[in-house]
């Protein structure tokens, strides 16, 4: 069988095992992106404290991720739950670190004025800082989206759901009829999902990009170079994942 | 006098953990209501602390502050803070947020409805002299950094704050527009007659801006605490002396205003008129020069019949220009102006820019002499009302305009 023939006679089960991996991801990605920011916000103004969090999701990261699934197994048996659970720890670290960068590098002048003027630390947090870091918060919560992708596939080995299922059947019976199909859908789909929920989000970073003028009228500086560049510098400089 | 006290601060210390000497030490201090006391003295000496302890951005460590006649301490730190107007130097405008919503911030988190919000933002827009129809949808950086400065001052003023205040609140800004946003700052003043705390390291725009000024030396300490006149006149010791520094008696010209002084009239004439009629008013009026104005009455040139060559069929661009000056404008400024235009006049203008009067060097001298000879009988200094200059300017003017 020739591979589009493949893709045509497994269509409904690849367009499934799809939808699941870019489900199970975006959950992850979700839940991480509230517990990173929590922990952000909460830890990034005493050095002491953001350096903590930071080496613990670093030290989490550099766990290959066949052994953090694996260990996963005895607390939470198989399936999806496991699975999320460790994409959602391995997504942490570029969403805090950029997290951090983004808050810290407020101007202080803006975190004065908004005391100044009366706000208490949430409405100043959820008002002027957050908004103000959102485009580097951004940037993480992309590297990490495209970490967990490829991390995602692995997860099928404890029984998670996704495109992994096809790499694994396909390697499991190497030389069998269609084994170089399945492995060869699985990576090229994780591929393809990737880069397509990457531009998604890159659309959404520009739907939320804050200070658009309302009206085009008037004349319109250029913008000035995103911070965004230099913090994804930052996440993703970070410890390659941890390899099967 | 306790009703007259807007601020009081006794013995007020703050101490940082890990510094043995205070960074303010006993400062003892009342602000009256209406009168801007300027805190001046070298960096680091422990101004803006002092003053932002008054709305608490910094909690004193002892002694006790006043606000209309409340402790601030007895406050909940972020109300008391809504209510009292606070302008920085950076100016800390939100650069995710248009002028409206930077403006509204305060009535917004004051429980305002939104018609009413939007009412006074552009109530205040108009106020600071920006139209609100053209720059309520704006974004901070798409404002020059006057133009920012004035919505920083809008915002701080948006629920009506009794007291302002402001730290180095036109530092940033180019000399030109700094000199403008003073003028404008105080003209603004002379209506709303706000207890203002400013503090700049600028002894001239201390002397420009304030009732009284405080020298501070180190740790907040009051090294002399009065009216600009008398801090120009009597120093009280060699170190504020130092920090007036030298040229005191350039520096009492910062002391009065065009308002206060009287203006000539002079003879002008449109632009678009022809330059016989020039002549003609010339010659009605005996002076050395006309004065063109545009359309809408705003001076442009000095006309000499020199200038007027025969066979020139139009004014336009004929003649030397005008310097102008506003009626806010202190006489040392009108002394620059007047040397700026070369002939010896400078043209006062209105808010707008339009002709109001003239001021020549002759008339400046007889305003200084004037000066000179009140401060001798007035060794004995007058008991100082705290609106001192917003109530006295004006009316002095017109009355000298209609002798």
């Amino acid at each position: 069988m020739t591979f589009p023939e493949y893709l045509q006679s497994r269509r409904d089960l690849l367009l499934a095992q799809t939808l699941e991996h870019a489900t199970i991801v975006l959950t992850s990605i979700a839940l991480a992106t509230v517990i990173g920011v929590l922990l952000a916000v909460a830890t990034y103004r005493s050095p002491r404290a953001r350096g903590i969090v930071t080496a613990i999701a670093a030290a989490i990261l550099t766990i290959p991720s066949f052994a953090l699934l694996g260990l996963l197994i005895t607390p939470l048996g198989l399936g999806y739950v496991p699975a999320m659970v460790a994409l959602t720890l391995y997504a942490l670290l570029p969403i805090i670190r950029n997290t951090v960068v983004g808050l810290t590098e407020i101007d202080p002048a803006l975190t004065e004025a908004a005391r100044g003027i009366g706000m208490g630390r949430l409405r100043s947090l959820a008002t002027v800082e957050i908004p103000l870091a959102w485009p580097v918060i951004l940037a993480g919560i992309r590297v990490s989206t495209q970490m967990t992708m490829g991390i995602a596939a692995i997860a099928a080995y404890v029984g998670g759901p996704g495109l992994g299922n096809q790499i694994f059947s396909g390697l499991a019976n190497l030389g069998g009829v269609n084994s170089l199909n399945q492995a060869l859908v699985g990576t090229v789909g994780v591929v393809v999902l990737a880069v397509v929920v990457d531009l998604a989000l890159g659309l959404l970073g520009v739907l939320t990009r804050t200070g658009r003028p309302r009206r085009s009228a008037g004349y319109v500086r250029p913008r000035p170079l995103r911070r965004a560049s230099t913090a994804a510098t930052v996440a993703t400089s970070s410890p390659t994942p941890g390899g099967p | 006098m306790t009703e007259n006290v807007m601020i009081d601060l006794q013995q007020v210390s703050k101490f940082y953990r890990g510094q043995k000497a205070p960074a303010v030490e006993n400062v003892s201090m009342t602000i009256r209501r209406g009168e801007i006391v300027v805190l001046v003295g070298p960096s680091g000496c422990g101004k803006t602390t002092t003053m932002k302890m008054i709305n608490r951005l910094i909690e004193p460590s002892s002694g006790l502050i006043r606000l209309d006649g409340s402790d601030v301490t007895s406050l909940d730190g972020n109300e008391l803070r809504r209510r009292v107007g606070y302008v920085i130097q950076q100016v800390g405008l939100f650069p995710h947020m248009t002028v409206a919503t930077n403006v509204g911030l305060v009535p917004r988190m004051l429980g305002w409805d939104r018609r009413r919000t939007e009412a006074r933002v552009d109530e205040l827009l108009d106020l600071v002299g920006l139209d609100p129809a053209q720059y309520r949808n704006r974004l901070p950086r798409q404002l020059s950094g006057g133009q920012q400065q004035r919505v920083g001052v809008a915002r701080a003023l948006a629920a009506d704050p009794p007291v302002m205040l402001m730290d180095e609140p036109f530092g940033a800004t180019d000399p030109l527009t700094r000199d403008r946003l003073q003028n404008e700052f105080l003209r603004l003043q002379e209506k709303l007659r706000k207890t203002i705390v400013f503090v700049t390291h600028d002894f001239d725009e201390a002397i420009k801006m304030g009732t009284r000024i405080a020298v501070l030396g180190e740790r907040s300490k009051i090294r002399q605490f009065d009216t600009p006149e008398r801090l120009l006149a009597n120093p009280a010791d060699s170190t504020v002396a130092q920090f007036i520094g030298a040229g005191a008696s350039l520096k009492r010209l910062n002391l009065r205003r065009m308002n206060e002084i009287p203006w000539e009239d002079a003879a002008t004439v449109q632009v678009g008129h022809s330059p016989a009629s020039a002549l003609r008013r010339l010659d009605e009026t005996g002076e050395s020069a006309v004065l063109t104005v545009d359309p809408d009455g705003r001076p442009l040139r000095w006309v000499t019949p020199r200038d007027l060559e025969p066979g020139q069929d139009s004014l336009d661009g004929v003649g030397t220009t005008a310097t102008v000056v506003e009626p806010q404008a202190t006489l040392h400024d009108a002394l620059d102006a007047i040397l700026a235009s070369s002939c010896g006049a400078t043209v006062v203008v209105d808010e707008r820019g339009r002709y109001q009067g003239v001021v020549t060097i002759d008339d400046l001298m007889r305003a200084i002499s004037e000066m000179r000879a009140s401060e001798r009988a007035n060794d004995q200094p007058l008991a100082e009302t705290p609106a001192r200059r917003s109530a006295a300017g004006p009316t002095v003017a017109r009355q000298a305009r209609r002798s």
